[in-house]
């Protein structure tokens, strides 16, 4: 998601997994215009400013090969290019300035399962080989890259600030029975570290949003979990884990369950998605925070289903179907179920982001499914007031204040976000954030810390459209 | 020690049978390096079946038991000379419901020590069918309880263990209705062949307590460990629970039953 064409909407660019890619242009009124791109096997699409000319870009991950940049030329137009330097076959992406130095970087995961399969064993002799690599950009354009793990199977990759030192983590959400890795930004370099007891054990996504306005980032990742627990539901499932049953291993922190990632008292980490009630919420992929209902409280939204006719033989089509979840943050620690949103769609879904797609205020959702048509959710819950901030440093190539963090300050607390191009399961985010205000909240101002570290505010800013901020 | 009456000098008050009578009541009455040697070569014989032959655990263990049948028969029948049915019948007990406790000890440490999965964290027996095995026995222990009382075994032990193993058989049956219930659904969806077995139960992490429509959203479905440990835990625990009482209410018995001679 992002204005590719500088006219105030957001536009889309999708990925194609079996055909082409293609952008959407919000043509307004929640009307779309398609655009093929030739390519397709996509994976993560992240809209960027990638090469810091101040036009957004839109960067393909396509898993057998190093991703593709699609440049914006203006006029619609893309100039398809390599990334200089990045040779992993990433599956995922994460875009993001941890050095500071005012361009983006870029963090690439590789599926190597995946890799395996469609390429045989011969991809791990290669050069680029499989893994975390971190790639920083030079000033001549070049990607200089530098492995931080040497295998993965990287569903997920997410750049957050969780320790509030200015500096990010980046945490990678790995399928199967590997565990997940995690890396702090510290003294220049990355440093791998190991902040949670417990993690989702096949992590299909990762996002981290501040649920309880604490000023505290949670973390959220996804897993495959049945969403009830009635025996028709659990009986869809059964097959599979029965033939599929959990190793474990002495030391394993892994579960087979939705993670929320809160940090206690002593500034160690505890899993309180289960006695939250967000431990569940099918065979999931994306999962993020987003105040679908403009309350102050970030909300949260799960997509699932998954097709495959060697596990799911037994149902029809091999499909398991399943209902999105939504899930609305009570303000009391508790998420309750929300299918009266609208958003349970039977689809099964991948990517999901969330933004204000007809500048009406509120949140708005697509979703890109596999095998059918994606869906766009326009939000009608009549919420209450909001504020959307994007930022802006223009004497940089991070032209999009990328690992930003902005506070709202209000006279009921501080609403935190970040900015990023990317979270969820290979989907990206707008860089154009989103506060919903707490009934009659007056804001007082909006504190900026930029990716640098220095920090600016705004006073007393309009609620109800979007403030830009520029450096 | 053989078997027949025991000496009266160890039935004194002032004898360790008097002060601990669950000792007198498991007392093998065969003579110990014969029992030695014989339970060495079944053990033996057990690793060799699921080793060698390759037998399932349940099935080798199934014919361990079924050796060791004959000296547990000669052992009870001369306990029912000596002691009367219903303390026979609560010495049967014991020793059973001591194996039922074995047979979840092995299932912790296959969880929690070899990290299986817990659909292979089976026991002894139990791999059989575990659904099955576990309620056919839990009704028994209760059935059995029943009678005891009935017999004359009443004591405020033996209540409490009755009313918690009820419980347990109570929750088994749950499990035994979904269990049924789930082998339809598959069946429904053309694969009876899978497994139904190891669904959570009232208990326990995804268990009705924990995950049921009626007590979301309060305190009930956060009580800790019984709504946040394993299934394998729960009955664990279960039955730890119910050999203990069970040796409280023995050794409570026996003691009445000596004193009044």
């Amino acid at each position: 998601m992002g204005d590719l064409d500088d006219d105030g909407d957001l536009d889309l660019a999708m990925g194609g997994l079996a055909g082409d890619d293609s952008i959407l242009w919000n043509e307004g009124g929640l009307h779309f215009r398609r655009q093929p791109l030739v390519g397709g096997g996509s994976r993560a699409v992240i809209v960027a400013d990638v090469d810091g000319d101040g036009g957004l870009d839109v960067l393909f991950a396509r898993h057998t090969l190093p991703p593709q940049l699609h440049r914006n030329l203006g006029g619609g137009r893309f100039g398809k290019l390599s990334l200089p330097g990045f040779e992993l076959k990433a599956y995922s992406l994460a875009l993001g300035d941890p050095d500071g130095d005012g361009d983006l970087d870029a963090v690439g995961g590789s599926y190597d399962a995946g890799l395996e399969k469609d390429l045989g064993y011969n991809f791990m002799f290669t050069h680029s080989g499989g893994g975390v690599m971190y790639y920083e950009r030079t000033d001549a354009g070049e990607y200089v890259g530098r492995r931080l793990a040497e295998g993965a199977e990287a569903l997920a990759l997410l750049l957050t600030d969780l320790d509030n030192d200015g500096a990010p983590e980046l945490l990678t959400g790995n399928d199967f029975g590997l565990p997940d890795y995690a890396h702090t930004w510290r003294d220049g370099d990355w440093a791998a570290y190991s902040p949670f007891r417990h993690t989702s054990h096949s992590t299909m996504s990762l996002d981290s949003g501040d649920v309880d306005n604490d000023g505290v980032l949670e973390v959220y990742s996804t897993d495959m979990k049945p969403i009830a627990r009635d025996v028709a539901t659990l009986a869809r499932w059964r097959p599979v884990m029965v033939r599929t049953p959990v190793d474990t291993f002495r030391g394993d922190k892994q579960i087979m369950e939705n993670v929320l990632q809160v940090r206690t008292r002593g500034g160690a980490y505890a899993n309180a998605a289960y006695d939250r009630v967000v431990d569940a919420t099918g065979w999931s992929w994306s999962g993020k925070f987003g105040d679908l209902d403009s309350d102050g409280l970030l909300d949260l939204y799960v997509v699932n289903g998954m097709i495959a006719a060697d596990l799911f033989g037994h149902l029809p089509g091999g499909e398991l179907v399943e209902a999105n979840q939504a899930m609305k943050n009570a303000g009391d620690g508790d998420f309750r179920r929300a299918p009266e949103w609208g958003l349970g769609s039977l689809s099964s879904g991948r990517a999901m982001s969330m933004a204000d797609l007809d500048n009406d205020g509120d949140l708005d959702v697509v979703v890109n499914n596999l095998e059918q048509p994606a869906e766009i959710f326009e939000n009608r819950l009549c919420g209450g007031v909001g504020l959307q901030v994007e930022l802006r440093q223009p004497d940089t190539r991070n032209t999009r204040a990328l690992g930003s963090t902005v506070r709202l300050h209000t006279d009921k607390g501080v609403l935190t976000r970040e900015v990023r191009a990317s979270s969820g399961y290979l989907s990206g985010d707008a860089a154009r954030l989103h506060f919903g205000l707490p009934k009659g909240a007056v804001v007082e101002r909006v504190e900026i810390l930029w990716p640098d570290g220095k920090g600016s505010s705004v006073a007393r800013p309009q609620t109800g459209g979007v403030l830009v901020v520029r450096r | 020690m053989s078997g027949g009456r025991l000496p009266m000098e160890r039935r004194s008050a002032g004898g360790y049978v008097a002060r601990y009578p669950l000792l007198a009541l498991l007392d093998p009455r065969a003579p110990a390096v014969p029992l030695l040697l014989a339970l060495s070569a079944g053990l033996a014989a057990w690793g060799g079946l699921v080793w060698a032959v390759g037998m399932p655990i349940w099935g080798a263990t199934t014919v361990l038991l079924a050796a060791a049948l004959p000296v547990g028969v000669r052992k009870w029948r001369a306990d029912l000379a000596v002691w009367g049915p219903a303390t026979t019948v609560l010495g049967v007990l014991v020793v059973l419901q001591g194996f039922h406790s074995l047979e979840h000890v092995v299932q912790w440490v296959q969880y929690h020590v070899l990290y299986q999965p817990p659909s292979q964290s089976s026991g002894l027996i139990s791999a059989a069918n575990v659904e099955w095995v576990h309620f056919v026995w839990n009704w028994i222990v209760v059935t059995l309880l029943v009678g005891l009382a009935r017999g004359g075994v009443r004591n405020r032990w033996s209540w409490l263990l009755l009313a918690w193993a009820g419980a347990h058989a109570a929750e088994h049956t749950y499990m035994m209705v979904r269990y049924l219930q789930m082998k339809q659904e598959l069946a429904g969806l053309g694969v009876p062949s899978i497994s139904a077995q190891g669904l959570p139960g009232f208990f326990g992490r995804d268990g009705w307590l924990a995950r049921g429509p009626v007590t979301q959203n309060t305190f009930l479905c956060r009580i800790p460990v019984a709504t946040t440990t394993s299934r394998l835990d729960v009955h664990f625990w279960w039955n730890t629970g119910e050999i203990l009482l069970l040796a409280a209410a023995a050794h409570v018995h026996l003691r009445r039953q000596f004193r009044s001679g």
